[in-house]
């Protein structure tokens, strides 16, 4: 028996690379959304908005590219499940953009010099060192194909969303003054953005022990009843 | 082996058909007849149903050649198994041990048993004719009876069996529109059957098998001498088929084994791989063979 298929097998580690690179290209718009965001720096949120199109893009490419090698070569077996798996991974990896674009927008309105309250602006900070972690993690447990790491990433989901939780509370307790409430409300909104990317993280740590195992289990269930003021699930 | 509570007893190996020829007196026979399977047979074959196929221990040889070995494998009534393997692994010779036509050529013989629900077809002085019209079979290539027209190629199997109770017309009208051939050549029934396409060809021999009304079709790589759309018919005509019928097919078509089959069995050097649920073989096999097999990493 002859091994064949090279040249599919070359173009499936092609499409995987490419993917797999859009969650670089999410962790540099993160770092960048961050920044813009402690900075109060619209220049720079209005480039990582502009730069979306990229990640745009290799959803674009990625996604023709998975068509055209089911249609040409009709993968099975865990040439299937990859091919399925990276279908979703990439739709993870332009909605972990669109995150990054939505942080970004929130920046203009916050103002030069707005009431800060640290215990928010220090929980943001350290959700958005979270979800990049998550988002490493994500690519690779899905390049080393290890289900213990994905079980690891979504345990680090849970941080997270406690977090989340957090700044919702304390945002409710910001105060009667507007101007500090409107910036507390501006961080529950990127909270719940920052909170997303890490759901995405886990949705593509998923996907990767689907291709190990064939199959689909859920790590981290959001549909379980939490409540927002304690716990460490959801 | 786990025999089906639903099936007929050993001890009654006999036709015992309710439209068959009467036997004939004893004073036209000089010995008593072979025992043969039993067939079901009811006057109207759209309510007839397949029987299972189970192999226990099958060998299969050509002289020293050990080309089947060991092979336990059922196949479910009323359902398509797809054999898959690369040339050479022993499907088709496994699929011929079936219906007995293996040991028809020479130095091959099988060993082991293959049970049409609990009778054992392989059982010492069954009539081996009544064993190939209870599990029929189409080939590679479609070969009509090249001299005989379309009715008479499907009403050959009928004479040498001898058709039971229903006129043969209405039996051949049946069986071509149970193959989804009638409305092609309803208007030339008396032309020549090798004057059709190759697809219809196909078509007439799946019209020939079903008009003897088997339980069991066997179906050796069915579809590899037709095009692609002619292919498609033949698939959608076994979907349709199975209600009445066990299917079984060999086929080196991946996509069609996907398409068609129920449950896919994977064979390699002559011994059964893996055998499951079509879906499973195809999306999360358990053997590693099987997945460098089906992913086209060899073969």
């Amino acid at each position: 028996m002859s091994e064949t298929r090279q040249a599919y097998q070359e173009e499936m580690e092609r499409i995987e690379a490419s993917a797999l690179g859009g969650l670089d290209m999410v962790v540099e718009s993160l770092d960048r959304a961050m920044m813009a965001l402690a900075g109060r720096d619209a220049r720079l949120a209005a480039l990582v908005i502009a730069d979306d199109d990229r990640i745009d893009g290799r959803y674009l490419e990625v996604h023709q590219s998975i068509l055209t090698l089911i249609a040409r070569e009709a993968p099975v077996a865990t040439d299937l499940r990859l091919a399925a798996a990276l279908l979703h991974t990439i739709r993870h990896v332009e909605r972990m953009g669109d995150q990054c674009v939505n942080i970004c927008k929130l920046v203009p309105l916050l103002g030069h010099a707005p009431p800060v309250v640290d215990e928010i602006a220090e929980r943001i900070q350290e959700m958005g060192r979270l979800a990049r972690v998550q988002t490493e993690g994500a690519k690779r447990c899905f390049t080393t194909r290890s289900v213990e790491l994905a079980e690891v990433v979504a345990a680090e989901d849970a941080v997270i969303n406690r977090l989340n939780r957090d700044i919702f509370q304390l945002a409710l307790e910001a105060g009667t003054d507007f101007d500090t409430r409107e910036w507390a409300t501006c961080m529950m909104l990127v909270a719940r953005c920052l909170e997303r990317v890490g759901d995405n993280a886990v949705d593509i740590c998923e996907q990767a022990a689907f291709v190990v195992t064939g199959l689909f289990r859920e790590l981290s269930d959001a549909s379980r009843p939490v409540s927002l003021r304690s716990g460490d699930e959801g | 082996m786990t025999a089906d509570p639903n099936s007929v007893s050993q001890e009654s190996i006999t036709v015992t058909t309710p439209d068959a020829n009467p036997p004939l007196p004893d004073s036209a026979t000089s010995s008593a007849p072979a025992p043969t399977v039993q067939t079901e047979a009811p006057s109207d074959p759209t309510t007839t149903t397949g029987r299972a196929v189970t192999l226990s221990g099958l060998h299969a040889y050509y002289g020293t050649q050990h080309a089947v070995k060991g092979v336990d494998l059922a196949f479910s009534a009323n359902k398509v198994t797809a054999i898959i393997g690369p040339s050479g692994c022993g499907k088709s010779t496994m699929v011929r041990c079936i219906n007995r036509m293996h040991e028809e050529i020479p130095g091959a013989r099988a060993e082991g048993h293959v049970l049409l629900d609990d009778q054992d077809v392989y059982a010492p002085g069954l009539d081996v004719v009544s064993v190939r019209r209870a599990i029929g079979m189409v080939f590679q290539k479609p070969n009509p009876f090249p001299t005989m027209s379309i009715f008479d190629n499907v009403a050959a199997g009928l004479r040498l069996t001898g058709s039971r109770g229903t006129p043969l017309k209405e039996r051949v009208e049946r069986s071509l529109v149970g193959a989804g051939l009638w409305d092609e050549v309803k208007d030339r029934l008396h032309s020549p059957g090798a004057g059709l396409s190759g697809g219809q060809q196909q078509r007439l021999c799946i019209a020939r098998t079903i008009a003897v009304e088997p339980d069991v079709i066997l179906m050796d790589e069915p579809c590899s001498a037709l095009d692609p759309i002619a292919t498609l018919r033949v698939e959608e005509l076994i979907s349709e088929l199975k209600s009445r019928y066990t299917i079984v097919i060999v086929t080196h078509n991946m996509q069609q084994a996907g398409r068609v089959a129920d449950s896919t069995a994977f064979m390699l050097n002559g011994e059964l791989v893996e055998f499951g649920p079509t879906s499973q073989i195809f999306t999360n096999p358990t053997d590693e063979r099987t997945e460098q097999y089906v992913s086209g990493r060899f073969g």
